[in-house]
């Protein structure tokens, strides 16, 4: 916080102190003052609710602040430790970017948070009391329930929120540049159950979530050659993650700010740009929450599902919006929306993170809305509740407490079955001993999900990780492949665990460990049931744990690439684990075995599980893989590396430097004949990011850079 | 010639003398549990190399990068690879930033069957980075003593089936 806006706080404290009869000069025990705490609050606001939330209930990677979590992990350390904590690791990313002042005064906030008590004496950054001494964990009301709609609290509720004065963020809002697009050829369901081999119509590029191109211009024998032929900058600031949709000779893309632009995918022209807001929180890197990772075409439209909740539908010819819809009923708090899209059947589904506040009647769902109208068709919600198949595993916990089962990755869909397959993140909060789950298997979180998309009526379900305790998700891309006439699906998750499903049934076949893992003791090979580790299972508050993998995950968000010439499947892998006391403090390490290496590519053979390559480097991989009929596959790291393999043997066979980290899911695409590869460079980007970042030292990159690069092979 | 650059001469030199004994095990030693407000001071790497006849364990190695310079080394005992564990053999360790780890030492039954299940790990402790902070054990560099098993460079593809501790170590 800048000096005059913190002086603007210490003046709004005054007067707020004034009305309340509270008196700056009164004698009190407390270890820091009331215009310490309403500065922290202010300051809160504006640099930390982005990621905790306004009430310091935590998200995701941002544990709980406030309550018998944080008091769990906080109260035998020290106000001092706590400080140094915030001031040297925070905003995320960008930990010592904050002035002391506004760090005492977030660090007297969080106390405050947690039922300590203002005093005379101003807290410092040498202010030592023993935090279990003076915070009693109740959160007051006053924390709960904040008294202003903060901007962050009013993007979430859907207003389009700039920041003034951040830097590189739009301020201004809307269909800023109109397309008229000529000759576009409206998508239909053929074309999305056979894609033509120039396009990329949806997440995955096929329903069957391969990631393969059928293009084969770009090959092992020319790659070497290939040039960058234009790139586009993007919006700064934030998270992104983003597929690129091509179709009719239009590139589509998402940028931070939910900002949708159409490029000519040959000469990357802007066609037309509609900033749908609202704009990203702050400056600098953001939080895995504020971002899409995959939109959708069908018709002559686009289809977006941005961060906070919302669908819109935009004419794909001028960018025009065709109508929007709220999947959580614009009722702010009740979720966010991560994955994006997939379109089935002229219904768009989508999922939900963040989602599902204890005590309320708020769950996380997979909803779908008529792509004509934007109605919604039906609602499955990813949490069994009493009497449900399933909801006996969440012993005597009320329906009110049984949260999570995030949907934060777009499904995938077999059109002969006509079944949709999502996978789902853990039960909510993660750790057992917190969520009261005992040892239930909290059905239907951490499992792959088999719908029907014209209904929302669940086909079956397969838990992954029954009970699941470590922040270890199994959300990540379902893949369907068929061996003769035995239809499998294959996902693999934080475990690192490759599974083999029969995806008619949601019978187990088989599994395979990709990278260390200490969490569980062994897998049942016959029902695919895994068995923690027994500390694990007796898990308690104040009990350090380790997890290998750590939640960075064995495997995470960055998609797996089916080449289907060879039956094999291409897997970004990472090896770091995770040594915590809940989710307060975690601290991290190389994985055993993997000599420093925190990034892993591995090969196998699906029809077998055999494993056919693998190669390690220092830097984990941030992009999902593609691969082509060329029998090539790109994947990009977090040291800016952009490469190319041979999918035979895991040779690299060409790569290049970007301008920073290499994230997000490239795509192969044609147009009058030439085949083009794109990718974007970006920041943010979860626990894939952050949790190696801590270790990588000797790795520095830009605070900015978020662009689209287009490639191909030299010009005749 | 640099002292960084004679640090590292010296380093590889003593990696590669270490195999001069019929080596077993081997660990690649890392920085322990850290985040970014112990990260200054929990830095470095090492390997080490490690024979025994189940009834003693030779243990060779080196290290460099450590931000202060090392106190102690000692081999621990865990209950799985990854988890901290308990003290339970010294070993020799220069007094510095970069240097080596050595001993010869008996081995109970129970801690032979504990090497060649992967349950001990060699680990340095430093001035700065002591093996307890206020709060959680930690320490310098730690490493995990598993089979020896093939190992190549950066970006180097291996074949086929490659190390993976819990599937190529054995489990009793």
């Amino acid at each position: 916080m800048h000096k005059k806006k913190f002086l603007l706080a210490l003046a709004a404290a005054m007067a707020a102190a004034a009305l309340s009869g509270v008196s700056f000069g009164q004698a009190a025990a407390g270890p820091f003052t009331q215009r310490q705490l309403e500065a922290g609050r202010q300051a809160y606001g504006d640099d930390c609710a982005q990621c905790h939330n306004p009430d310091l209930s935590g998200s995701n990677d941002a544990p709980q602040l406030a309550g018998d979590a944080f008091m769990g992990a906080w109260k035998s350390r020290t106000t001092q430790a706590l400080y140094n904590k915030i001031s040297k690791t925070m905003p995320s990313g960008q930990g010592g970017s904050l002035d002391d002042a506004t760090y005492t005064a977030i660090t007297a906030y969080i106390l405050h948070a947690n039922g300590a008590s203002a005093g005379s004496a101003a807290f410092t950054a040498d202010t030592a009391a023993g935090i279990g001494a003076i915070a009693s964990g109740k959160v007051p009301d006053d924390v709960l329930h904040p008294p202003t709609m903060s901007a962050f609290a009013r993007a979430t509720a859907g207003e389009r929120v700039a920041t003034p004065g951040s830097f590189m963020l739009p301020g201004k809002f809307g269909l800023i540049f109109e397309g008229h697009i000529q000759n576009y050829e409206p998508v239909t369901e053929a074309m999305m159950n056979n894609p033509p081999d120039g396009d990329w119509l949806m997440f995955r590029r096929n329903y069957q979530g391969w990631s393969f191109s059928p293009l084969k211009q770009i090959n092992t024998a020319n790659v070497g050659s290939l040039q960058l032929k234009w790139m586009w900058s993007l919006p700064e600031n934030g998270t992104m993650e983003i597929t690129p949709l091509v179709h009719s000779g239009v590139l589509f893309i998402w940028g931070t700010g939910n900002t949708i632009q159409a490029l000519d995918a040959k000469s990357g022209e802007l066609l037309w740009e509609n900033r749908l807001g609202p704009a990203p929180r702050r400056p600098g890197p953001g939080p895995s929450t504020e971002e899409t990772r995959s939109m959708g075409l069908w018709g002559n439209n686009i289809y977006v599902n941005t961060p906070f909740g919302m669908v819109y539908a935009l004419d794909a010819r001028s960018g025009k919006e065709v109508w929007k819809t709220s999947i959580v009923d614009n009722k702010p708090g009740i979720g966010w929306s991560t994955g994006g899209v997939i379109i089935i059947k002229g219904h768009v589904l989508v999922g939900m993170t963040n989602c599902g506040r204890p005590k309320t009647d708020d769950h996380c769902y997979i909803s779908a809305y008529d792509a004509a109208s934007g109605k919604r068709d039906w609602k499955f919600v990813t949490t069994a509740l009493t009497g449900q198949p399933g909801g006996d595993s969440w012993g005597d916990l009320p329906d009110n407490m049984r949260k999570g089962g995030e949907t934060w990755i777009a499904g995938t869909y077999d059109p002969e079955l006509n079944t949709t397959y999502w996978g789902t993140a853990q039960a909510k909060p993660w750790r057992r001993d917190l969520r009261g789950s005992s040892s239930g298997a909290t059905d239907y979180a951490n499992s792959t999900i088999a719908l029907d998309p014209e209904t929302g009526k669940m086909k079956w379900w397969f838990q992954h990780a029954p009970g699941e305790s470590l922040d270890l998700d199994e959300v990540f891309e379902r893949v369907l492949i068929d061996h003769g006439e035995q239809k499998t699906l294959m996902t693999i998750g934080k475990a690192g665990i490759l599974w083999k499903l029969d995806r008619v049934t949601g019978k187990f076949i088989d599994a395979r460990e990709t990278v260390f893992q200490n969490v569980w003791d062994g897998i049942d090979l016959k029902t695919g049931t895994p068995r923690y580790r027994k500390d694990i299972v007796d898990q308690k508050v104040e009990q350090w744990l380790s997890s290998c993998p750590g939640p960075e995950g064995g495997h995470d968000w960055q998609a797996t690439s089916y080449h289907q010439p060879t039956d094999t499947l291409i897997i970004p892998l990472s090896q770091s684990c995770v040594f915590m006391l809940g989710n307060g403090s975690q601290t991290y390490f190389e994985m055993p075995g993997s000599e420093g290496n925190m990034g892993r590519l591995s090969a196998y053979r699906t029809a077998d599980l055999k494993p056919l390559w693998s190669f390690q480097q220092r830097a984990p991989f941030l992009t999902s893989v593609v691969s082509t009929a060329g029998n090539v596959a790109f994947v990009g790291d977090f040291d800016r590396v952009f490469r190319a393999v041979d999918v035979t043997s895991g040779k690299t066979l060409w790569k290049t430097r970007l301008g920073t980290t290499v994230q997000g899911f490239p795509i192969s695409f044609s147009v009058d004949g030439k085949q083009y590869i794109a990718v974007t460079t970006a920041l943010g980007g979860g626990s894939p990011e952050m949790k190696p970042g801590t270790m990588l030292t000797e790795v520095h990159r830009p605070p900015n850079g978020y662009n689209l690069f287009v490639f191909g092979l030299p010009d005749d | 010639m640099t002292s960084k650059i004679l640090a590292r001469a010296v380093f590889a030199a003593l990696v590669i003398a270490a195999p001069a004994f019929a080596a077993d095990f081997q660990a690649s030693l890392g920085p322990m549990p850290l985040d970014d407000e112990t990260k200054a001071v929990i830095a470095g790497r090492g390997e080490a190399t490690a024979a025994s006849d189940g009834k003693t364990l030779t243990v060779k190695g080196a290290f460099h990068g450590l931000p202060s310079n090392a106190t102690e080394a000692h081999i621990f005992l865990s209950t799985v690879a990854g988890m901290p564990g308990k003290q339970i053999l010294d070993l020799e360790v220069t007094k510095a930033t970069s240097g080596t780890i050595a001993g010869n030492v008996k081995l109970t039954s129970a801690q032979a069957t504990a090497l060649r299940t992967g349950k001990l790990y060699i680990q340095i402790n430093s001035e700065k980075a002591p093996d307890f902070y206020p709060w959680g054990p930690k320490g310098t560099l730690w490493g995990w003593l598993f089979p020896a098993h093939e190992t190549v460079g950066q970006d180097v593809p291996q074949q086929d089936h490659w190390f993976i501790p819990q599937i190529d170590t054995p489990s009793r």
